[in-house]
C-alpha cells in the first residue's frame, strides 16, 4: 500500500516545467510585474485543454491514473502561478515600494458626451477602459493567499476527488473548473481597475455556481448552486450600479486614476460626500453578497453541498475574501489626511453595524449545527463579519481622521483575512479528510457486510454529520493536529493566528465606540460575544468528531489519510502556528497597513501593536480585551467540553498533541443537554432563523404571480389584440363577400351609388 | 465597381446561386436532378463558406485596404462609384457601401449561414432548404449595404420571402399561422415604413447625378442623409415628427420592441432551428440597423424629441420582456421572449445619446447575433434529440448530452451578460451611458438582470440537472424509450464556433468595439450635437 503510494510522486514530474516556466521567463526579461499576467494565462490556457482533453479521453485508464483526470495538469498550471506569484511577491518585497503598475492594455476605447453649461462637447476626462496589473501592500498578501492555497488545495483535491466512485469519469470538469476560478481569483487580485475587478468576481461566481453544482444531479446540490449565483447576483447588480457612479465621478474606473486624488473627480471637480458614499455603498451591497454577510447570507451554508475542495478554497479561503478585498479598497476614499473625502463617516458605521450583525447571527446559528461543513460555513460567515467590523472600524476612524488608529485595525482586519484563510482553507481541508474516510469506512463495512452492490448504500449514513463521529483522534492524528491548531487560530486561543487579528480588531473598533461615536457600541458588543460564542462551537466540533467514543460504527473503522491528504494539510499546520512569529519577525500587520500611507506611521511597530492589544492607556480597553480573551479561550471552550467532551474508547490512543485535550475534555464532561437542544430557540436556530423561508415566501408571493401574470397578459392581452384585428378583418371580408351576389341589379345599384358618393366627395372638396 | 466589387458579389452570388439551385432540379430531369438534389446541400455551404472567407478578408484588409478605424457616420467604404441605374425614370440605382454599422452585420450574415446549414445539415429535402438559406443571406446583406431607400426596401420584404416558407414548410405543428402571422404582421408594419420612406423620398431636390428623369427626386440614401443634415430634409416639424414615427412603426415591429412584438415567439417557436438562428440572430437587427441609418440620421430632432418614447418602449421591452420569459414554459419561447428584452437595451442605448451608449448598442447587435443563434441551436438540439421544449420535462440531461449541456451553460451564461463573454461589453457600455444620461432609472435595467439570470438558471436547472438518479434522470415522455443521445457531429461543430465567438468577442470586444466606437463619435457629433445644442438652447 505505502510503496503504490509512494510511487505516486513521479506522477508530479509533469510539474517540472512548470515549475521551471517563471524563472526561464525572468531571465528572457520579463517584468516581475508582469509575471502576473503569467499568472493568469497559465490556469486561463489549461482550462479548455483539461475540459476538452477530459471529455474526449474520458475513462482512458492512463488519463485516470497518470494524470488523476486532469488533476496533474491543472496543479502544473497553478505551479506557474505560484511561482509567479511568490516571485512577485518577493520581488515587492524587496523592492521597498509602495505599489508596483504594470503597463495597462487598452481594452475599450469611447468617448463621451458632456454638456459644459453651453454646449455638448466630446469630454476628453474621461479615460478608457484597460487591463493592467497592480501590486501593493493589500494585493501582494492577497496574491500570496490566493496562489498559495489555489496550490494546496489543488494538491488536496487530487487525493480527494479522484479516489471516489461516484466522482469516477467526472473529475475532469471538476479541475477545469476549479483552475478557472483560481484564474478569476487570481486576475481580481492583481487587476488594476474596479472593472476588470468586477469582472474577475463574476467568473468566479460563475465558477462557484458550477462547483457547487458539481454533483448535478442532486436536486440539493443543483438548488444550492442556483441559489449562490442569485443571491450574488442580487449584491453584483448593485455593485455594477456602484461602477457606473464611480465612473461618472472619476471618470475612470483605474486604481492609478481614481486613488491619485479621490477628492477631485473627472475634470478637477471637487467630489462631493453625496455623491460618492452612495457609489460605495452599492458597492458594498456587492461585498455583502460576494462575503454572504448579513442579509445576503442564505447561499453560503448551502453552498457546502459543493465537493470539500471547493468548500476550502472558494467558500472558505478565496473567493469569500472578494468583498473584503474590495472594502480595503475603499480606504483611500475616506482618508481625510490623504486626499480623502470628507463626510463619510456613516459608510464605516453601516458596514461595522453589518459585520456585527452577522458575525453574531452566524455564530449563535453555527451552536446548533451538525454537519460538520455546515459549522465552517457559518464559521467562516462569522470570521469575515470581524474583517468587515474591522474594515467598518478602520473606514470609520480614518474618515473622521484617526489616522494612525484607523490604520492599525485596517492592518489588523487585513491579518485576520490572512490568518483566516489559512485557518478556514486547513479545517475544510481536514473536515474533507474526515468525511472522505468516513464515507470510505461506511463503505468498506457495506462491503464486508455482503450487503452488495456499491450504490446501495445506507441511505439514512450521512458522512457529514458530527453524531455519527467520535474518537476520530486516535485514528487520524494529522488531521485531528491540523484541526486543532485550525481551531485555535478561529477561536483566538492567546499566540496562534487569528488571535493577533482578532484583539486588535476588537480592541479598536472598542476604541472608536468609546472614545468617538456611540453608535459603533452595538458592534463592539456583539464582537466580544461572539467571540465567546467561537470558543464555543469551535470546540463543540472538535470535541464531537475526535473526542469521545465513535457514536457509529463506520468512525471506528477510518483509517489514515493518504500523502495528497496529509502534505497540504501539515503544510498549513505550520503555517497556523506560526503566522504569531510571523507577526513579530516580518512585521506583517504594519506591512499591511502602512505601507502604502508611510506618512507619519514610523512609530508604528510590533511592540506597538502589542501595546494596544493587550496594555492599552485606557483601562476600559484593556478591561475588554482580557474579558474577550477569557470568553474565548477559557468560557466557550470549557463549556463545550463539558457538554460534547469525552474520553476515547477504551484502548484506543491519541497522540500526544491532541491526547492532552482529549483527556481534559473528558474531564470536564458534565452536562447532558438533550434537553434543551428541543427549546423553540434552538429549533429556530436550526431553522437559520427563518431567513430562508422569508426569503422563498418573499419570491413565491411576488415574482412568481408577476411572471404567471405577465405571461398571461402576453399571450391574451396583447396577442389577443393582434388577434382581435385578425379575426375582425376576417370577419370583414365575409360580410363583404357577402355583397358579391352575382346578380346584375346589384351591381348597377351599387355602381350607381359609388359613383354619386365620389361626385358629392368632389363637389364637397372643390366648392 | 458597379456589379463586380466585393459587396455586389456577396449579394447577389448567394441570391442568384440560391435561386438556380432552388429552381433547378425541379425542372432538370429526374436522374440529374436526384444527384442533383443530393450535392445541392455541398454546394450551398461552400458557397457560403467562401463567401465568409471574402467577407473575412475585406475585414482584416487584403481586400480594398479599407482602414476601418477611420470610418464615420456618412463614410462608405466599398461603395458603388458611378450611378448604374435600375430605373432611371423614379431615381433608383444600384448604389452599394459599407461601414462599421453594417460591416459587423455583414460579417455575421455570412458567418450565420454556414453555422445554420450546419447545424441543420440533414434538414429534410435539404435541396431547397439549403438553398432558400443562400438566398436569405444574399437578401440579409442586401438590406445592409444598399444605398439606394428603394433597393433597400426591396431587400427588406425579400427577407420575409425564404424565412415564411422556411416556416410554412420546414417548421412546427402550428407553422401555418407561424408563418402567416409573421409575414402580415412585419409586411403590415414595414409599409408604414414605406409610407414615410416615400414622403421622404418627395422631399429630396434634384440631383444632377442620381435623379429620376421624371420625377426629379432620388432615392439615394447619402444624398438624403447630407441633405437633411445640411438643410433639413422635410420642413415641417409636424411631418417630420409623423415620418419618423412610421419609419419607428416599421423598425420597432422588426426589432420587435413591446408592444408589438408577439409575431416573434410564435415565429420562433414554430421556425426550423436553422430559420431560428437567422431570425434572432440578424433579422432582427435588421430594425436597430433602420433606425439608426434613416431615423436617427435623417431626423436628429425628431429623435430628441421622442427619446423618452424610445426610453419607455426599451425599458417596457426589457423589463417586460424578461418577466414575461420568467413565465414561460417552452424553451423556445423563452429564449424568443428573451431577444426581445436584449432587444430593448439597444433602444436605451440609442436614447443615452452618447457615443458609449451608441457603440454599446452596436456592439448589442453583434454580441446577441452571436449569443441567440448559439440559444436556438442549443433549444433545436433539445427538440432534435428529446423532442420536446417543454422545460421541466426532462431532467439530469447533462449525464446523456454533456456536450449538448456544455453549449447550453455557455449560451445562457453569455445571454445573461456574464463578464468575458461577448454580451457583458455591449451591457456594461449601454449602462454606463445610461447613467450619465438619466441616472437612478439605471436601476430598472440593472435590476432586470437578476430576473435574466434567475429565468436562465431555473430553465437550466430544470432540464439539465436535478435528477434523482446520477445515471438515468428524467427524460422526457416524448422520447418513448428512445436512447438518449448527444448532439451530432454537425450540430456540435455549429455550436462549437458561436461559443468560441462568444468567448473571443467577449475577451477581446476590440476587434469590432473600435470602429463602431469611432463611428459613433463620428455619428453624434455630425449629425445630433447640433441638434441637442439647438434643443438645450431652446428653453
Amino acid at each position: 500500500m505505502n510503496e503504490q503510494k509512494n510511487q505516486e510522486w513521479n506522477l508530479l514530474v509533469p510539474l517540472a516545467p512548470a515549475i521551471a516556466l517563471v524563472p526561464v521567463l525572468v531571465v528572457m526579461g520579463v517584468e516581475p510585474i508582469d509575471l502576473g499576467f503569467a499568472a493568469i494565462a497559465a490556469p486561463l490556457a489549461m482550462f479548455p485543454v483539461v475540459l476538452l482533453i477530459g471529455q474526449i479521453w474520458n475513462g482512458n485508464e492512463k488519463w485516470v491514473s497518470r494524470f488523476k483526470e486532469g488533476g496533474i495538469l491543472a496543479l502544473s498550471a497553478l505551479s506557474v502561478s505560484l511561482i509567479a506569484g511568490l516571485w512577485m511577491v518577493l520581488d515587492f518585497l524587496g523592492a521597498g515600494e509602495k505599489k508596483v503598475h504594470g503597463d495597462p492594455l487598452t481594452w475599450l476605447d469611447f468617448d463621451v458626451l458632456r454638456y459644459d453649461g453651453t454646449q455638448w462637447n466630446i469630454d476628453a476626462g474621461f479615460t478608457n477602459i484597460s487591463f493592467g496589473i497592480w501590486l501593493d501592500p493589500i494585493s501582494a498578501m492577497l496574491l500570496f493567499v490566493a496562489t498559495f492555497l489555489c496550490f494546496l488545495i489543488c494538491w488536496f483535491a487530487i487525493g480527494y476527488m479522484t479516489t471516489d466512485d461516484i466522482n469516477s469519469n467526472r473529475n475532469h470538469r471538476f479541475f477545469a473548473e476549479f483552475i478557472l476560478f483560481s484564474m478569476g481569483m487570481f486576475g481580481m487580485v492583481l487587476a488594476d481597475s474596479f472593472l476588470w475587478l468586477f469582472i474577475f468576481w463574476e467568473i468566479m461566481g460563475l465558477c462557484s455556481y458550477l462547483l457547487i453544482g458539481f454533483y448535478y444531479w442532486k436536486e440539493s446540490a443543483a438548488a444550492a448552486a442556483k441559489k449562490a449565483f442569485m443571491t450574488t447576483r442580487v449584491g453584483d447588480v448593485f455593485l455594477m450600479v456602484g461602477l457606473l457612479m464611480l465612473y461618472d465621478i472619476y471618470g475612470s474606473l483605474d486604481f492609478a486614476v481614481v486613488f491619485d486624488n479621490p477628492s477631485t473627480g473627472v475634470g478637477e471637480a471637487p467630489v462631493k460626500a453625496s455623491e460618492l458614499q452612495p457609489a460605495l455603498l452599492m458597492l458594498f451591497i456587492g461585498c455583502v453578497g460576494k462575503s454572504a454577510q448579513f442579509p445576503l447570507h442564505v447561499w453560503l451554508p448551502d453552498a457546502m453541498e459543493g465537493p470539500t475542495p471547493v468548500s476550502a478554497l472558494i467558500h472558505a479561503a478565496t473567493m469569500v475574501n472578494a468583498g473584503l478585498y474590495l472594502v480595503a479598497r475603499m480606504v483611500p476614499f475616506v482618508d481625510v489626511d490623504y486626499y480623502g473625502v470628507m463626510g463619510m463617516e456613516d459608510l464605516g458605521i453601516i458596514i461595522a453595524w453589518v459585520g456585527g450583525i452577522t458575525a453574531f447571527m452566524a455564530a449563535s446559528i453555527a451552536f446548533v449545527q451538525n454537519d460538520i461543513k455546515k459549522v465552517l460555513a457559518y464559521s467562516t460567515m462569522s470570521q469575515l463579519a470581524y474583517i468587515f467590523l474591522g474594515l467598518g472600524s478602520a473606514l470609520y476612524l480614518m474618515s473622521t481622521g484617526h489616522r494612525y488608529e484607523g490604520l492599525f485595525v485596517l492592518g489588523g482586519a487585513l491579518f485576520h483575512l490572512f490568518n483566516h484563510a489559512m485557518a478556514k482553507g486547513m479545517l475544510f481541508m481536514a473536515s474533507g479528510s474526515v468525511i472522505h474516510e468516513m464515507h470510505h469506512a461506511h463503505h468498506e463495512l457495506h462491503h464486508h457486510d455482503g450487503h452488495g452492490q456499491h450504490d446501495d448504500h445506507d441511505e439514512h449514513f450521512d458522512a457529514q454529520d458530527m453524531r455519527n463521529m467520535g474518537g476520530l483522534a486516535s485514528k487520524m492524528p494529522v488531521t485531528s493536529i491540523a484541526m486543532m491548531l485550525g481551531s485555535m487560530s478561529i477561536i483566538g486561543i492567546p499566540l496562534i493566528g487569528g488571535f493577533w487579528s482578532k484583539e486588535a480588531i476588537i480592541a479598536e473598533t472598542w476604541l472608536g465606540a468609546l472614545e468617538y461615536e456611540p453608535l459603533l457600541l452595538g458592534p463592539a458588543i456583539l464582537a466580544v460575544l461572539t467571540a465567546g460564542m467561537t470558543g464555543f462551537y469551535m470546540s463543540r466540533m472538535w470535541m464531537m468528531t475526535f473526542a469521545g467514543e465513535p457514536k457509529h460504527n463506520a468512525a471506528s473503522h477510518v483509517h489514515e489519510e493518504t500523502l495528497w491528504i496529509k502534505t497540504p494539510l501539515i503544510t498549513l499546520s505550520i503555517v497556523t502556528a506560526t503566522t504569531g512569529a510571523l507577526l513579530a519577525f516580518f512585521h506583517i500587520g504594519e506591512f499591511l497597513s502602512s505601507k502604502d500611507y508611510s506618512m507619519g506611521l514610523d512609530d508604528l511597530d510590533v511592540t506597538k501593536a502589542l501595546q494596544i492589544a493587550f496594555l492599552p492607556e485606557k483601562r476600559t480597553l484593556m478591561a475588554v480585551g482580557y474579558v474577550t480573551i477569557a470568553l474565548s479561550t477559557f468560557v466557550g471552550p470549557i463549556i463545550a467540553m463539558k457538554v460534547h467532551g469525552g474520553s476515547l474508547k477504551e484502548g484506543q490512543e491519541a497522540n500526544v498533541a491532541v491526547s492532552w485535550l482529549v483527556s481534559l475534555s473528558a474531564a470536564f464532561k458534565t452536562i447532558d443537554v438533550s434537553g434543551m437542544a428541543n427549546s423553540s430557540l434552538s429549533d429556530s436556530l436550526r431553522k437559520r432563523l427563518h431567513f430562508d423561508d422569508l426569503y422563498d415566501w418573499g419570491i413565491s408571493k411576488t415574482i412568481a404571480p408577476m411572471a404567471k401574470f405577465s405571461a398571461w397578459f402576453d399571450a391574451n392581452v396583447i396577442d389577443g389584440i393582434v388577434k382581435l384585428v385578425e379575426r375582425t378583418s376576417i370577419q370583414g371580408s365575409h360580410w363583404i363577400r357577402t355583397y358579391t351576389t352575382g346578380s346584375t341589379r346589384d351591381y348597377i345599384l351599387m355602381a350607381a351609388v359609388g359613383a354619386l358618393s365620389i361626385f358629392i366627395l368632389i363637389m364637397g372638396v372643390t366648392i | 465597381m458597379s456589379f463586380t466589387g466585393p459587396l455586389s458579389i456577396i449579394t447577389l452570388v448567394p441570391l442568384l446561386s440560391g435561386l438556380i439551385l432552388l429552381v433547378l432540379p425541379n425542372v432538370l430531369p429526374s436522374d440529374i436532378s436526384m444527384r442533383m438534389k443530393a450535392s445541392v446541400r455541398n454546394v450551398a455551404i461552400g458557397l457560403s463558406s467562401a463567401i465568409f472567407l471574402l467577407t473575412t478578408l475585406i475585414f482584416v484588409g487584403t481586400i480594398g485596404q479599407i482602414d476601418w478605424l477611420s470610418i464615420g457616420m456618412g463614410d462608405y467604404v466599398l461603395e458603388t462609384e458611378d450611378p448604374v441605374w435600375l430605373i432611371e425614370s423614379i431615381g433608383v440605382t444600384w448604389h452599394l457601401g459599407t461601414d462599421a454599422l453594417s460591416f459587423p452585420m455583414i460579417w455575421l450574415t455570412t458567418l450565420l449561414i454556414p453555422i445554420s446549414m450546419l447545424v441543420q445539415w440533414d434538414a429534410e429535402d435539404g435541396h431547397s432548404f439549403h438553398s432558400l438559406l443562400l438566398i436569405m443571406e444574399g437578401a440579409l446583406i442586401g438590406v445592409f449595404v444598399s444605398l439606394d431607400l428603394f433597393v433597400f426596401y426591396i431587400f427588406w420584404e425579400l427577407t420575409l420571402v425564404p424565412m415564411f416558407f422556411l416556416i410554412m414548410i420546414w417548421g412546427g405543428e402550428d407553422r401555418k399561422y407561424a408563418s402567416m402571422k409573421f409575414f402580415i404582421y412585419t409586411f403590415t408594419a414595414s409599409v408604414l415604413m414605406l409610407v414615410g420612406i416615400l414622403v421622404m423620398y418627395f422631399n429630396t431636390v434634384a440631383d444632377p447625378n442620381y435623379a429620376g428623369t421624371l420625377t426629379g427626386h432620388h432615392f439615394n440614401l447619402v444624398l438624403m442623409t447630407e441633405q437633411s443634415r445640411v438643410d433639413g430634409l422635410i420642413n415641417s416639424e409636424g411631418l417630420r415628427h409623423f415620418v419618423w414615427l412610421l419609419l419607428l412603426i416599421g423598425f420597432a415591429t422588426k426589432m420587435p420592441s413591446v408592444p408589438v412584438h408577439t409575431w416573434l415567439p410564435d415565429a420562433h417557436v414554430q421556425a426550423p432551428t436553422a430559420g431560428s438562428m437567422l431570425l434572432a440572430g440578424v433579422m432582427l437587427k435588421m430594425g436597430a440597423y433602420g433606425f439608426l441609418r434613416i431615423a436617427v440620421a435623417m431626423f436628429p430632432e425628431s429623435t430628441l424629441t421622442f427619446v423618452p418614447l424610445l426610453v419607455f418602449l426599451g425599458m417596457a421591452s426589457l423589463v417586460y420582456g424578461a418577466v414575461v420569459c420568467l413565465g414561460q414554459t417552452n424553451l423556445k419561447r423563452m429564449v424568443a421572449y428573451s431577444s426581445v428584452s436584449h432587444m430593448g437595451l439597444i433602444f436605451l442605448g440609442i436614447a443615452t445619446m452618447q457615443p458609449l451608449g451608441f457603440a454599446g448598442a452596436l456592439f448589442m447587435m453583434f454580441a446577441h447575433g452571436i449569443i441567440s443563434p448559439l440559444l436556438f441551436a442549443v433549444a433545436g438540439s433539445f427538440k432534435h434529440h428529446y423532442h420536446t421544449l417543454e422545460i421541466g420535462s426532462m431532467r439530469g440531461i447533462a449525464h446523456h448530452s454533456p456536450f449538448l449541456a456544455g453549449h447550453m451553460m455557455l449560451g445562457w451564461m453569455g445571454s445573461l451578460g456574464l463578464p468575458l463573454l461577448a454580451g457583458f461589453v455591449a451591457e456594461v457600455a449601454i449602462m454606463i451611458a445610461f447613467w450619465m444620461t438619466f441616472g437612478w432609472w439605471v436601476l430598472l435595467p440593472a435590476l432586470t438582470l437578476i430576473f435574466t439570470a434567475l429565468y436562465y438558471l431555473t430553465s437550466m436547472q430544470k432540464m439539465i440537472f436535478e435528477s434523482d438518479d446520477p445515471h438515468i434522470g428524467k427524460l422526457p415522455d416524448t422520447m418513448h424509450d428512445e436512447e438518449p443521445r448527444d448532439v451530432t457531429w454537425h450540430e456540435n461543430a455549429g455550436m462549437f464556433v458561436l461559443g468560441v465567438l462568444t468567448i473571443l468577442f467577449g475577451i477581446l470586444p476590440f476587434i469590432f468595439w473600435d470602429m463602431m466606437s469611432v463611428w459613433s463619435t463620428e455619428f453624434i457629433q455630425t449629425y445630433l450635437v447640433h441638434a441637442m445644442n439647438m434643443l438645450e438652447a431652446s428653453p
